[in-house]
């Protein structure tokens, strides 16, 4: 078993560093990459099946769920270990990752196919721009597998930077393109808001716990539950919610929380594959899955789940409100997933992990589902994204209407669909919550609820834009529209049976049963999924609860709004200008950070630059003492007379001072 | 009477060495070493190592002096250059010179290592210490002989690799082939068209 | 007095590499100039046989043999591998140099071979003569081989230089060995220790005793201020020649101080602790310092030697097992960097031209981006900058240091070390950031290439995975 998880990680690896550093031709490249991705599909299905289905332990012949593979360094006390950690929730995260990229992998032959056309100007670079393309995918497919499998907080932290890495490179993919550079730059910059607080948890982790292993740190959790510190002099805090939001923190600039999403939007400028893996089905959930793996430090804070909870129900009901007035294709889904994500997180806040889990695997397949539709649109509007200049491509793009029809209908939780029974899920987990009376619950509450009809508007109103109503793209574009080849279609129709299928497969396992053993942990008090009814009977609970009928609602009012009177939505902005720019602005997140972070660090930064490091630093020290060193090594010098005597001389007044120091006569 | 001989020789040891490095001759210098060296045997002899003395006389005087006298000769050098600077460096050195001396008398005089410190050998054993010695290097210090044979070795080696020019390099003559020259190989005659008086 | 022929197996790498160095002398002597080449396969074969003999009949536990003239232990196997990995590779590294410089013959491999086994002998030595009389042996080979290329007059000067000053160092080292022996009445190293163990001697002639053997030792390692042989020799010496001094022999001082000083003088570690916090503190000052004012690349190394030396120093001071171990894996990561360092100078050099001085560096990246990005390595690795091997040989050492409550010391070598970063970032710098001054294009052999790309991975490799190496170092001192 050992072996089979180092090849499951090991393969992507190789087809990365195959393909990327090896001038293989473009068939070469492909084919290699998928192959090493689809070899760590089947084998994490294997995984799969043992751990999950079989109920055996992985490792060391079925007696232990984790190994160390190899210490990479010892310092002192602390000791940095490279080991996996296969569970249930591991297990399920690699399923899902493996098969998304899997399937974006295929994808990509298609959407990549004549990518030298987005390198305009001279320079080698777009060359080779398919096989560095397909380097990176399999790449970034390493480095998930690495955060997801880690057994300690250093490899997570590893696999955390490396996803980052990837994600920088590839939204920066086109980086003649001053727009993508400017994104990539952005969210690495964010990234590393939220990662100094993640260093700073992990930091706190191992000064507290002396170790950096999962399983050390949950085992004394318990024991340091009720120790206080004191960050600023004075205030005591809980060390637990301490820790748990540090670590939070950090999952909030991966997973794009409130205020720390600003740079998922800008993201879309890489290229559509990479938004369908990275920025919707699996790098940003990694924040989700770090919280639901640290569910037994978590549940020990009350405070940090609130927290939590708070952040997420923002992110999930305000950045819903953005989705409504995008006009990019992209952007739109962009918006949908981080309010997504923010249902995951509220999730988490009301300790319903299995429930966050679930959406975060549903979420994975629909999503990737929804961007590779929408990349379809894009491919055959010949890399046109506003959809003003859609409408009625239903006849043109038969399968990818109906996959991107399955996909929204699971993302504004249909019933019967995936998405219906992990939102659910989620929404009933935050009113136990609320009916607990945990702080903050009640906002979140009502935040997810109308987060419903917005999911519904928002979506519906981008699938009647494009697909449905007047045609308005030019002669010469319509002329040309055709349905994508294979390659696109077909991880479209794979996606799409298990955006409806998974729900219903996994309800009772996910969130009812003992699927996840002791991978996640949450205290009796805060269990709200005990007694199951079977699936009907969680539909036909569903079906009396307000979210369904204000998800109908919602795709009521898309439909009247931009199908009938089609001139209402114009005129509602017209009349509501001021909340429409608002919207528009992105609450003026973006504007207020690059006023006052970035122009103040510049500030900040210039005034350092001319007084602290010209003058005192680089005049004084700097260039001081390079002066006086490089004085002093010129009079030295003048000692190497080169005469023998001399230098038997010296031997001589050395020995002699020797024995005048250190002999007592 | 074997202490009157013991500093009579010990004298004459410290004054030849002294000598040696400050005669302006180097042939003279050479040949304070050799009265030095033979004083330095002579008192082995008062300590019954006679091998010891007898090959310092034979390997150090009779030969390694020898050769070193030749070279001496040979490279006929300049003393004048040699002494120059000498004055101004004299009183430095000679500071440096008597402090390590006298730090050196502290230590390393009757003070530690008087007699009465150290017991006199005994030397009378029932084996001439030829013997004794040739049984001590073949087999205890056998490691340390072989060793001290490879040194010598190498400084053949060394000396040959250092000084030996190849054939190449050396004017040498081959009688064979002086002889069996012929008129043919050394002589040729050109035939040159007469000048035509204009 | 019996005398008992042991078993001698342990003794075999000697014995072959001695019979090895008789036979290529011969041969060597009968071979047509075509066939020269021979003796260069007869060297390296040599040096093969010797490490598999080496690592082949290793000692369950430190064995004496020879009347305890000679011992085996893990130190001496760990050494003495180091030693022919790094004599091969100066071999490999040296043929096309030797071959343009008209220095090929067979009596450079014979001296080779013969400093060698002086190494050999210095490493596995229990005894003062042994001690002495290897250290003569490697000596001797290498004066010879510094004044190897007999028409230039500035190698026979330098050879000069380092025959005279290593006689007076070798007589100081003499006396101080000789007082010992008055004092103890013994030569062999663990009866010195149990001699000066009872406590009967006066003290004041042990430390008399010790600053002559430290003298002498300091010469050797070439510590300030018994360190002026060290850059006219380097300089003088031809390139390949200075590239064999500044590796391997670095191996057999380090042995030679862990034999007397950890060995023979454990009791008397207060006192040498301290001299040789003097010579480190020196030694790292002035070889920074000076190294910068350099022009001669084999110049700026052989004071970049000298501070390396005090590094070394440093880790040994400790006076405990894990300062020995920190200053042997400081030895061997530096002994790798050096022989990487000149190798890319012989590379440079070619038929009537030697590569010296920094201008011949400049542009090396336009000329060759592999050989400069090699030539980065090591020296980024020199400059003790992670994550390549050179960070963690000064990690250990530091890191030794500090344990032990030498804090300002540590403090002392950091700077210095920064200023030290200084000249060899200069030649990172005249390697990418300036236009080549030569443009004749490098003629490198496929056996050197491999070899030197191998060197320069191998410190970028173990600096990332530098824990096998220490663990040997750990392993072979406890």
């Amino acid at each position: 078993m050992e072996s089979i998880a180092l090849i499951i990680v090991l393969a992507p690896l190789a087809g990365a560093i195959l393909a990327g550093l090896f001038s293989v031709s473009r068939k070469v490249a492909h084919r290699i990459t998928i192959t090493g991705v689809g070899l760590s599909f089947i084998l994490s299905l294997v995984v799969f099946k043992q751990v999950v289905l079989d109920g055996l332990l992985p490792f060391a012949d079925g007696t232990a769920k984790e190994v160390t593979l190899y210490t990479w360094l010892s310092s002192g006390n602390s000791i940095f270990e490279i080991g996996f950690l296969i569970d249930s929730l591991t297990a399920i995260m690699m399923v899902t990752v493996t098969f998304v990229s899997w399937m974006v992998h295929i994808y990509t032959i298609g959407y990549m196919a004549d990518d030298e056309h987005n390198w305009s100007g001279p320079g080698g670079a777009g060359k080779n721009s398919y096989q560095r393309f397909f380097s990176y995918i399999s790449l970034f497919t390493f480095s998930m597998l690495m955060l997801v499998m880690a057994n300690n907080f250093l490899q997570l932290f590893f696999g955390w930077e490396a996803v980052g890495l990837v994600s920088y490179l590839l939204i920066g993919f086109w980086f003649q393109r001053e727009t993508a550079v400017y994104a990539n730059l952005k969210a690495f910059l964010v990234n590393r808001v939220g990662d100094f607080g993640f260093l700073l948890g992990i930091a706190a982790v191992l000064m507290y716990f002396n170790s950096l292993n999962y399983a050390d740190v949950f085992a004394n959790a318990n024991n340091l539950a009720g120790i206080s510190i004191q960050v600023f002099p004075g205030v005591e805090w809980s060390l637990m919610t301490v820790i748990c939001i540090l670590l939070f923190i950090g999952a909030m600039g991966k997973s794009a929380q409130f205020p720390l999403h600003v740079w998922l939007p800008d993201s879309m400028e890489g290229p559509t594959p990479i938004s369908a893996l990275i920025h919707a089905a699996t790098m940003v959930t990694a924040g989700i899955f770090m919280v639901a793996r640290m569910s037994p430090l978590y549940e020990l804070s009350t405070t940090a789940l609130s927290f939590v909870l708070v952040i997420g129900a923002i992110t999930a009901l305000f950045m819903g409100f953005l989705g409504l007035v995008q006009n990019d294709i992209k952007r739109v889904v962009a918006y949908s997933t981080l309010s997504q994500l923010g249902y995951m997180t509220v999730a988490l806040g009301a300790s319903a992990y299995n429930a966050a889990i679930f959406h975060l695997m549903t979420h994975a397949f629909f999503k990737a589902l929804l961007f590779l539709g929408a990349g379809s649109v894009i491919i055959a509007m010949h890399h046109e994204q506003d959809m003003r200049k859609m409408g009625g491509l239903k006849k043109y793009l038969p399968i990818t209407y109906w996959t991107a029809l399955i996909g929204s209908l699971a993302l504004i939780g249909f019933p019967g669909f995936s998405g219906f029974f992990s939102k659910d899920a989620i929404i009933e987990a935050v009113h136990f919550a609320y009916e607990a009376d945990r702080p903050g619950a009640m906002f979140a509450y009502y935040s997810v609820v109308i987060g419903v009809f917005i999911t519904a508007l928002y979506s519906f109103r981008m699938f009647f834009l494009t697909f449905h109503g007047q045609e308005r793209m030019d002669e010469h574009t319509r002329s040309h529209l055709h349905e994508p080849p294979k390659v696109v279609t077909l991880p479209l129709i794979l996606l799409a049976i298990p955006s409806v299928l998974v729900g219903v497969i996994a309800l009772q396992a996910l969130l009812y049963g003992n699927f996840f053993g002791d991978a996640i942990y949450i205290a009796k008090e805060h269990q709200v999924f005990t007694d199951y009814h079977g699936i009907l009977g969680f539909v036909l609970h569903g079906l009396m609860q307000p979210p369904v009928y204000l998800a109908a609602a919602g795709v009521f009012t898309a439909y009247m709004l931009y199908m009938k009177w089609t001139d209402i939505p114009a005129r509602i902005q017209h009349r509501f200008s001021m909340l429409h720019r608002i919207l528009m602005d992105k609450y003026g997140f973006d504007r207020f950070n690059d006023w006052f972070f970035a122009g103040g660090a510049r500030q900040t930064g210039n005034l350092f630059s001319s007084i602290g490091d010209k003058t005192i630093i680089d005049g004084f020290f700097v260039n001081g003492s390079a002066h006086l060193v490089n004085r002093i090594s010129g009079i030295l010098r003048q000692l190497q007379t080169g005469l023998l005597y001399q230098y038997a001389f010296a031997m001589i007044i050395g020995l002699l001072l020797l024995l005048g120091w250190f002999v007592h006569f | 009477m074997i202490k009157l001989i013991f500093y009579l020789f010990a004298g004459i040891l410290i004054f030849a060495g002294t000598r040696v490095i400050t005669v302006k001759n180097p042939v003279h210098a050479a040949m304070f070493l050799v009265l030095s060296f033979f004083s330095s045997a002579a008192i082995w002899l008062l300590l019954e190592a006679e091998f010891l003395a007898m090959t310092l006389v034979l390997v150090y005087v009779g030969a390694v002096m020898v050769l070193f006298l030749f070279v001496v000769m040979m490279l006929d050098i300049n003393l004048t250059v040699l002494r120059e600077g000498f004055a101004r460096y004299f009183p430095v050195g000679a500071l440096v010179g008597s402090l390590i001396l006298i730090e050196m008398l502290l230590l390393v005089g009757p003070n530690y290592f008087g007699l009465d410190k150290f017991q006199v050998p005994d030397t009378a054993s029932t084996v001439p210490n030829t013997v004794a010695l040739g049984r001590v290097l073949y087999t205890e210090y056998l490691y340390a002989f072989e060793i001290a044979a490879v040194i010598l070795l190498v400084a053949m080696v060394a000396a040959i690799a250092l000084t030996m020019r190849s054939k190449r390099q050396n004017k040498y003559q081959d009688p064979a082939r002086q002889v069996e020259v012929s008129a043919h190989d050394r002589l040729k005659v050109l035939k040159m068209p007469a000048e035509k008086a204009q | 007095m019996n005398f008992t022929v042991t078993d001698l197996s342990l003794m075999l790498p000697e014995i072959f590499v001695l019979s090895m160095a008789c036979i290529i002398l011969i041969v060597d002597a009968y071979l047509p100039e075509r066939l020269r080449d021979l003796t260069y396969q007869l060297s390296q074969g040599t040096l093969v046989g010797a490490a598999i003999l080496t690592l082949g009949i290793q000692p369950e536990s430190s064995t004496l043999l020879m009347s305890d003239l000679f011992i085996s232990d893990a130190m001496s196997v760990v050494l003495k591998s180091f030693v022919y990995l790094i004599v091969f590779a100066v071999l490999l590294y040296s043929r096309a140099y030797l071959h343009n410089h008209k220095l090929f013959c067979g009596e450079y491999f014979v001296l080779v071979l013969m400093a060698t086994l002086g190494m050999m002998v210095m490493i596995s030595a229990h005894h003062l003569l042994t001690l002495y009389l290897g250290l003569e042996l490697l000596s001797l080979s290498l004066y010879a081989l510094v004044a190897i290329q007999r028409d230039s007059s500035q190698a026979s000067e330098a050879a000069m230089k380092y025959f005279v000053l290593g006689a007076l160092a070798s007589g100081i080292l003499l006396y101080g060995m000789s007082i010992l022996y008055g004092l103890t009445g013994t030569l062999e190293l663990s009866e010195i220790a149990k001699a000066i163990a009872t406590g009967q001697i006066e003290p004041q002639l042990l430390s008399f005793a010790l600053v002559f053997i430290i003298a002498g030792l300091a010469f050797k390692l070439g510590a300030v201020p018994f360190h002026m042989w060290l850059p006219d020799v380097y300089q003088g010496a031809p390139t390949a020649i200075t590239l064999f001094i500044g590796s391997a022999p670095k191996l057999a001082a380090f042995a030679m101080v862990m034999r007397i000083l950890s060995e023979a003088l454990p009791d008397l570690h207060h006192d040498w602790q301290n001299m040789l916090i003097i010579l480190a503190v020196l030694s790292i000052a002035l070889g920074n310092i000076v190294a910068i004012a350099q022009t001669n690349i084999k110049r700026m190394l052989a004071y970049s030697t000298i501070s390396h030396m005090g590094f070394l120093m440093l880790g040994l001071l400790v006076a405990k097992p894990d300062g020995y171990s920190a200053a042997m894996f400081y030895t061997i990561v530096y002994a790798l960097m050096s022989m990487g360092g000149f190798a890319m100078l012989l590379l440079l050099s070619r038929a009537g031209f030697d590569a010296e001085n920094l201008d011949d560096l400049k542009g090396l990246n336009t000329r060759s981006p592999w050989y400069a990005f090699i030539m980065m390595v090591i020296m980024l690795s020199m400059a003790g900058i992670p994550p390549f091997l050179g960070f963690w040989a000064k990690w250990a050492v530091l890191s030794q240091v500090v344990a032990h409550g030498f804090i300002w010391l540590a403090v002392l070598a950091v700077i210095f070390s920064v200023i030290g970063a200084f000249y060899y970032l200069r030649i990172v710098r005249l390697m990418y950031f300036e236009e080549p001054s030569d443009t004749a294009p490098l003629q490198v052999n496929t056996d050197m290439h491999l070899a030197v790309s191998v060197n320069g991975l191998a410190i970028l490799a173990l600096g990332i995975l530098p824990q096998p190496l220490l663990q040997v170092c750990i392993q072979s001192i406890s």
